[in-house]
């Protein structure tokens, strides 16, 4: 509208302006310049405060030579690749966010109002009576056999439960399996009864709450012994641990052997399908992209098969070869050793061969070393003791002698800190706003499209690679960038909440934080990383950009 | 479209043919055991919440904490100032939100329906900034806040959140799909800006500024590292910043902290239920914060 003069109407437009635009100048603009500028000077705020105004030095790139190759650069690329192997969480996620929303668009519950009723109804009733029958079934009557104090102590032995009788035990477990029902049957009659709606709000409940709450319950879950994901993950573990030890060792070889001369079969063909396209002239990126993924799932399964088979004569030794040291044996060693000390030529030949008996095989040389004279073997002793001692909890790769394969100890161990990040990261991700973007981009392919493929005889996968994946490529596209950009930034809450730091799991974000609010307050550093991680920012999402441009084209 | 090819179009799928029945069928069992996947964590917490302090490791054992003692729920407001961490978090957040909301759409106004020299060119920083990642600001925004005197206030907190580019953005695209017919009409009647303002553009553009709001009080609900650096009195901590403080001191005591975070999460979860039709839309509008 151009009503009244020039003067006027910028008067009324910027007092409609005026408050945003002031916090928009201080809080937004302002600062981008603002950072800039101290990322070239070595503000401090234990140098530039109110109480010691030093004079601002400036110091030009330093900041940034001292990050990219200086006294920082250590840190620095240590906590980039941190990141990045958090990233590997994106593709996991985006393509789990596709899966779920096509199984949401898939209309697998009743759609009139009437059946829904009626199902739901149908399923709720059912719930209700498996409720019963399970508190039937499971809740234990006063069984004499569990009065009976012999029976009360196996089962406390068994469970580790000192002060619960078996009575007790079996009425919790009962409970348990109730609520297991109550929760199974409620998903069902849930979901038949509300549909679409109902399963998009579970899905999306992670993403909602992600905060500090759900990574303390995460924290939790976590837990190495008492967490929920090891109880689930344990007999999992101990199931497979079985299964592979029942399978002799070459059948996992030739298993691999098979899988990999598959893998090769495949590439060859890969390979010449797409020399024949390129002769022809048709690019079909996705189908290759799609051929490329399988032979490349293949290629890992029989990496994974072939190089765990490896292991396998070792992991077959350990028993015999490292058996666990009791707490006895133990207690003999340590007393040989006091021996040994005493300089007794029959004590020293002894204890060797007891030494001998239990000890892994570096421990040999050293007992070779103890034939010396009692004085040099004295200094010998205490590293001998050691490796007894730091024996008998020998682990190897998650393969603790005598006690099968161990699930790991998420949070604590500096091996698989940053896979608990990333599985959970996925948990959080995948059912939020990706999916609801990828909901919103299927509803918006015209159905004409399906028709016309399915007239042609497209098969279903067909039909995804040809229709709906050419489809959603700008929705891909969108969320690859975005989510490129949120990586990179992200990971400061999981990292402060959840491991604090520890574990081999700094990101680039926590490094600035450390940075500027952690004992030496280094603003104008902690600027320069901040730029820096702008830079490659722009330069993933122009990458992004150019194979996004390509992909959309396809 | 008749009442028969209605029905037949319900019953495509995605894939424009029916689904056969068993397809159908794993689908769902499909969403079922995904559903457990995720409804299974809340059921465990919910459980820890309710367990004594002993009794946690049982739990992996017995899947049901022998003494059920609710009373740790009271507990964590006697050991920390957890209702007052409650009530800086939904005050804050609270604040914040109405802020921003008012302030954007004064401005998305000015840029959707006023003519003024230079909207294009200041537009265009607005949009600029977008660009510049969060992680920029953070360090500049807080030597302003101090030499502001915010620090360790509410006002530090409130006052930054109260503005936003990207909520400016939103809006003003909310605006434009608003019929300019309307607003040309009460021009000519003689309304002014502000009641045009007011009476046409906000109630039209209702949907957007529900969308701007809950992101804006989700957003600073959950906020961590702001408050983090800038809170150091107890008596002003968030619930993120109090919770974890919790952690860091009590963090031995397993069912209280899960008592804490379950109840933490109760606000977002109304307001989601609540709100779920517009926050949904907003989303698949592409209105992400990145």
């Amino acid at each position: 509208m151009k009503v009244g003069s020039v003067r006027r109407r910028t008067l009324i437009a910027l007092a409609f302006l005026l408050p945003n635009l002031l916090g928009f100048l201080i809080f937004t603009a302002g600062p981008i310049v603002f950072s800039l500028y101290m990322s070239l000077t070595d503000w401090s705020l234990t140098k530039h405060n109110q109480f010691s105004d030093q004079p601002l030095q400036f110091v030009g790139f330093d900041n940034y030579a001292k990050i990219l190759w200086g006294s920082e650069s250590e840190f620095f690329w240590d906590y980039f690749e941190n990141t990045l192997f958090l990233m590997i969480g994106i593709p996991i996620s985006i393509a789990g966010s596709l899966v779920l929303a096509i199984m949401l668009s898939t209309k697998c519950t009743p759609t009139r109002l009437g059946s829904r009723l009626k199902s739901a109804l149908i399923a709720g009733g059912v719930t209700v009576l498996a409720c019963l029958g399970a508190w039937l079934v499971t809740t234990p009557t006063m069984d004499p056999a569990f009065a009976d104090e012999a029976a009360r102590a196996v089962m406390s032995d068994e469970t580790g439960l000192t002060d619960l009788s078996g009575f007790q035990v079996a009425t919790l477990r009962s409970h348990a399996a109730i609520l297991a029902v109550a929760v199974l049957g409620g998903l069902i009659t849930f979901g038949l009864g509300i549909g679409q709606v109902f399963f998009r709000t579970v899905f999306y409940l992670p993403t909602l709450l992600a905060g500090v709450a759900m990574f303390l319950l995460w924290k939790t879950l976590y837990r190495p012994k008492g967490g929920l994901v090891n109880a689930v993950l344990q007999p999992v573990l101990d199931t497979l641990d079985a299964t592979v030890g029942a399978v002799p060792p070459f059948m996992w070889y030739a298993l691999g052997v098979v899988i990999w001369l598959i893998t090769l079969a495949l590439c060859v063909k890969l390979v010449l399908v797409g020399l024949d396209r390129l002769k022809h002239n048709e690019a079909g990126i996705a189908a290759f992209c799609a051929r490329l993924g399988i032979v490349a799932t293949l290629g890992a399964t029989g990496w994974f098969v072939g190089y765990w088979s490896a292991q396998l004569p070792e992991r077959a030794l350990l028993p015999t070869g490292l058996a666990p040291i009791t707490a006895a044996q133990l207690d003999s060693v340590s007393t040989d050793l006091q021996a040994l000390a005493s300089g007794d030529a029959s004590l020293i030949a002894g204890a060797i061969e007891e030494l001998k008996a239990i000890a892994p095989v570096p421990v040999e040389q050293t007992v070779e070393s103890l034939v010396k004279p009692a004085t040099v073997a004295g200094v010998e002793l205490a590293s001998l003791s050691q490796a007894v001692e730091s024996n008998a909890g020998a682990s190897f790769d998650g393969y603790t002698a005598g006690e099968g394969l161990q699930a790991p100890e998420w949070l604590i161990s500096a091996t698989w800190a940053k896979t608990a990040l990333i599985v959970m990261g996925v948990w959080l991700g995948i059912g939020g706003g990706n999916m609801l973007l990828y909901l919103a981009g299927l509803s918006n392919i015209p159905p004409e499209l399906y028709e016309a493929a399915s007239i042609d005889g497209a098969s279903g996968w067909q039909q995804f690679i040809h229709v709906t994946w050419p489809q959603l490529a700008p929705t891909t596209f969108f969320i690859v960038i975005m989510s490129t950009i949120g990586g990179l930034q992200g990971g400061f809450e999981q990292v402060m909440i959840m491991t604090q730091g520890k574990a081999d799991t700094r990101v680039l974000a926590y490094y600035q934080y450390e940075l500027a609010f952690t004992d030496q307050f280094q603003l104008g550093l902690a600027s320069a990383v901040g730029w820096v991680m702008t830079g490659f920012i722009f330069v993933l999402t122009a990458v992004n950009f150019r194979l996004g441009s390509q992909l959309t084209n396809d | 479209m008749s009442k028969q090819q209605l029905a037949a179009s319900e019953q495509l799928d995605v894939v424009g043919r029916k689904p056969f029945p068993l397809v159908r069928a794993l689908v769902f069992v499909g969403l079922v055991l995904l559903g457990i996947t995720f409804v299974l964590p809340f059921v465990w917490q919910v459980l820890i919440s309710v367990s004594s302090l002993t009794d946690v490791d049982l739990l992996t054992q017995l899947g049901y904490p022998p003494d059920l003692k609710p009373e740790n729920y009271g507990e964590v407001f006697e050991k920390v100032e957890f209702a007052r961490y409650f009530f800086n978090s939904i005050f804050i957040a609270g604040w914040a939100t109405l802020l921003q909301v008012i302030t954007c759409a004064m401005a998305a106004y000015a840029f959707a329906r006023l003519s003024w020299p230079g909207r294009d060119k200041v537009f265009f920083l607005y949009l600029g900034t977008l660009m510049v990642p969060g992680v920029v600001l953070m360090v500049p925004n807080f030597v302003i806040v101090l030499r502001l005197g915010m620090f360790n206030d509410y006002l530090g907190l409130i006052i930054p959140a109260a503005f936003s580019a990207y909520g400016t953005f939103l809006l003003r695209q909310f605006m434009l799909t608003v019929p300019s017919s309307l607003d040309e009409a009460a021009a000519i009647d003689g309304a002014s800006h502000w009641r045009i303002f007011t009476q046409i553009m906000l109630p039209m553009a209702r949907p957007g500024l529900i969308v701007l709001a809950i992101f804006a009080f989700l957003f600073n609900y959950n906020s961590f590292f702001w408050p983090l650096i800038l809170i150091k009195d107890d008596n002003l901590r968030t619930l993120p910043i109090g919770l974890m403080a919790f952690d860091s001191t009590y963090g031995r005591d397993t069912p209280l902290i899960m008592a804490g975070s379950l109840m933490a999460m109760i606000p977002p979860i109304i307001v989601f239920l609540v709100l779920q039709k517009y926050l949904v839309k907003g989303i698949q509008l592409g209105a992400v914060k990145g």
